[in-house]
């Protein structure tokens, strides 16, 4: 697979002997966005509209939303890392996921347990979700992937699109393509002050499951013979078989960890926005898509931390660059803002910002 | 809206678009000869699928009704109604638009839901002779007296929202007492035209429109948004947009500090169930400014049709525009009868032009009140009311209960 990329010059060795127009071009759109970003920033904090609180406030906002999308973007990165293939329809397994923790959380608010019981209840949402999430990721793998693993071109990444347009109707079609509203848990709306800031409980939560979640995979795939495995079938998987390494075990424990990350993620989406729709996997799996990217794909701290920066830029970055340029409507633009920022990284590093180190293990 | 969608949107358009161009040859001929015996199909467009999908279905059924009311029949044909999902988007209502054009039956279309379907798709129908007559389209350019020669076959049965803004800001001025107000938008025709007509008046009449805001009608976090908007301190918050985006806006807005007690007040886009299932209980004290509905405010015949409705469907209406659009059928039916020629054999020849010309002559007492068109399109006249929501179960949902009408 690589044998092509030997015989071409790797980016960047023909910038170091001439500068071409191209790279005149990109350093003055580098300087050009970075300069209207400082400008906008510092005209935003001198105007002072925000008391610290509230910018507390918008990266609490940032930093929850992105733990969102880090969840998703460590299922990205967990399928890629091992089968060099983008699973597009990460997304609408975690919408199942929703579905799935949807139907147990309006049962259990309905008899109340989610009242009286708020843990058992939470840890049966969190279960069924997961289940529901590995086992649409399971039989996805088995019958859509499975058959494409060695076919050449692109099918693999057709038939995921496809297979998320499946997941969407599928979903659409049982239970309509309505709006469900998700039950509130009791806990939802408090608040613990710490020295004047307001941190809402229910943002700690997503955190803490994204951060637990990014350090229990970052352990598995380090630290047990089955990651052993899993980074043996990354580096080489004919190698790795050779090896007695059962490839196809390892990509189903691959799916099946992407899986369970998208059950925790999809509970905790539905738990910050309180809505569930078939179509709700879409736009954050894109944006976790674009998270991993940026984080350099195939990483697990990258996945993490593109995932909290898309999170952060998407919430603080309309206030704080567009407010000081006098832009109205500023949030409007915040997906435009996010892909932006997205781009400007990888024309600095095109690896992505954690690629390069695992890029230079492999070598 | 997601850049990958937006690529895959406007490869759409352009796809339509051509189809539009490659059926409008084919498809423009003048007249529809409908022979003995065969139906005369009525094409109708609305949002059938989605968040939004009760604002259509709803209005699908007052045609439906207006059919059944008559017995089925026009000018001694079957009537068929060929209904369209144009799902509250420009792509949407010009995919539809383009089937109904390319249909060479269809003699007059009803529809849309949604501004934004209209304004792609009147002028698609228009170009293929077909009129049509919106029925809860009310964004102001679609009947404006500037519109395009392209928008001449548009007209509709429902009020403008030239005339909404401007009563929406009125009461939140005057009845509301509110000082300072935001406004927010999420980019569509409808709502953008909407908020900018209330803040004009809001400001004309003395009060402060703090700032104009924007979201996306797919965002889900709007947390940032509202802790901006909470540090203008404003009175009341204008958020004329539709369900899932007034839905996270109203839940989020109970968490922001400063906002729990603000007023929010919605328009035409969530008088629908559909809002109560999506905010849950933060639906409770929000405002809905929207045209009188209520029984009282209607055409002497409404309760018959709220009956009728009823007994066929086995609930209430479920948005505010049911009358309208049980209207805009009579109002096609009454024009093919005045335009249309019977020959010996009982084939019926609609001229489209003529049936055109016919639909400005006519004058009735409708569901809706009275119809009867300016030269732009505009066939219905506008009553001011605000509601509330009181109840956040979905099976009180009643315009005029829940949501109680509160003004006049």
């Amino acid at each position: 697979m690589s044998d092509t990329s030997l015989t071409t010059l790797p980016p960047g060795a023909s910038a170091r002997k001439r500068i071409n127009g191209i790279d005149v071009f990109m350093w003055a759109l580098r300087c050009a966005v970075a300069a209207i970003a400082i400008f906008g920033a510092v005209a935003t904090l001198l105007q002072g509209r925000y008391s610290l609180a509230q910018w507390f406030d918008f990266a609490m906002f940032g930093l929850t939303l992105g733990s969102v999308y880090a969840l998703i973007a460590l299922g990205y990165t967990m399928v890629y890392g091992v089968l060099r293939m983008i699973n597009f329809a990460h997304g609408d397994i975690t919408m199942t996921g929703a579905f799935a923790g949807y139907f147990v959380a309006s049962g259990v608010s309905r008899n109340g347990l989610l009242a009286t019981h708020p843990v058992l209840a939470i840890v049966a949402i969190f279960a069924v979700a997961m289940a529901t999430c590995i086992a649409v990721a399971l039989a996805t793998e088995r019958f859509a992937y499975r058959p494409f693993r060695n076919s050449p071109g692109q099918a693999p990444l057709i038939c995921a699109i496809g297979v998320s347009f499946v997941l969407e109707q599928t979903v659409r079609g049982m239970f309509g393509s309505g709006v469900k509203s998700y039950p509130l848990t009791t806990w939802h709306d408090a608040v613990i002050n710490v020295a004047g800031l307001r941190v809402p409980v229910v943002n700690l939560f997503v955190m803490g499951c994204a951060i637990s979640a990014m350090v229990i995979l970052y352990l598995i795939v380090h630290r047990t013979r089955m990651g052993m495995a899993m980074r043996a079938v990354s580096e080489d998987k004919a190698a790795a078989a050779l090896m007695g390494v059962d490839v196809d075990r390892v990509v189903v424990f691959a799916f099946a960890l992407g899986g369970a990350m998208a059950g925790v993620a999809s509970v905790c989406y539905a738990l910050i926005y309180q809505q569930v729709h078939f179509f709700m996997g879409f736009a954050p799996g894109i944006k976790a898509f674009g998270a991993a990217v940026l984080g350099g794909i195939g990483s697990i701290p990258g996945a993490m931390i593109g995932g909290m920066f898309l999170g952060l830029i998407e919430a603080v970055g309309p206030a704080l660059f567009l407010d000081g340029l006098g832009i109205t409507a500023p949030y409007q633009l915040r997906d435009a803002i996010g892909f932006l920022v997205l781009l400007m990284v990888l024309i600095f590093r095109p690896q992505g910002l954690f690629g390069e180190a695992m890029a230079k293990k492999r070598a | 809206m997601t850049l990958a969608g937006q690529i895959f949107r406007s490869a759409l358009a352009g796809a339509t678009a051509y189809l539009a161009f490659s059926v409008a040859a084919s498809a423009d001929a003048e007249e529809v000869r409908i022979a003995p015996g065969a139906p005369i199909v009525i094409g109708g467009y609305w949002v059938l699928s989605g968040g939004d999908a009760a604002l259509g279905n709803d209005q699908k059924r007052g045609v439906e009704l207006a059919i059944k009311d008559l017995n089925g029949t026009i000018l001694n044909h079957p009537v068929r109604l060929l209904a369209e999902d144009s799902q509250c988007s420009a792509e949407g209502g010009q995919t539809a638009a383009t089937k109904l054009a390319s249909n060479p039956a269809v003699v007059g279309v009803i529809g849309p839901s949604c501004s934004s379907e209209a304004t792609a798709a009147a002028p698609i129908l228009w170009n293929a002779g077909l009129v049509s007559i919106g029925t809860s389209a009310t964004a102001p350019s679609l009947t404006a007296p500037d519109r395009k020669a392209d928008y001449t076959g548009f007209l509709r049965t429902v009020f403008s929202d030239a005339d909404q803004g401007p009563a929406d800001a009125k009461w939140i001025h005057d009845e509301l007492k509110a000082k300072t107000v935001v406004t927010i938008h999420d980019g569509s025709p409808y709502t953008q035209q909407l908020t900018a007509e209330m803040a004009k008046t809001f400001t004309g009449l003395g009060g402060k429109v703090a700032s104009q805001e924007a979201v996306a009608p797919t965002d889900v976090d709007m947390r940032p948004l509202l802790a901006r908007i909470a540090t203008e301190k404003p009175d009341a918050i204008y958020v004329p947009i539709f369900v899932p985006a007034t839905a996270q806006i109203l839940k989020q807005a109970k968490q922001t500090p400063g906002l729990e007690n603000v007023a929010f007040i919605g328009g035409g886009g969530t008088m629908s169930p559909d809002i109560i299932d999506a905010a849950g209980d933060a639906v409770v004290g929000f405002y809905g400014a929207f045209p009188d509905v209520t029984p009282e405010a209607q055409g002497k015949d409404y309760p018959k049709l709220l009956k009728s409705y009823q007994d066929e469907y086995g609930e209430a209406p479920t948005s505010g525009f049911v009358a309208n659009a049980y209207d805009a059928l009579t109002l096609l039916k009454m024009a093919l009868e005045k335009s249309a020629k019977t020959e010996s054999d009982g084939t019926v020849v609609v001229d489209k032009k003529a049936l055109h010309d016919a639909l400005f002559t006519i004058k009735f007492s409708g569901m809706s009140g009275e119809i009867s068109c300016t030269k732009d399109g505009q066939c219905s006249a506008f009553k001011p009311g605000i509601y509330r929501y009181e109840n956040a179960d979905r099976s009180t949902f009643a315009i005029g209960t829940n949501p109680k009408k509160i003004y006049p």
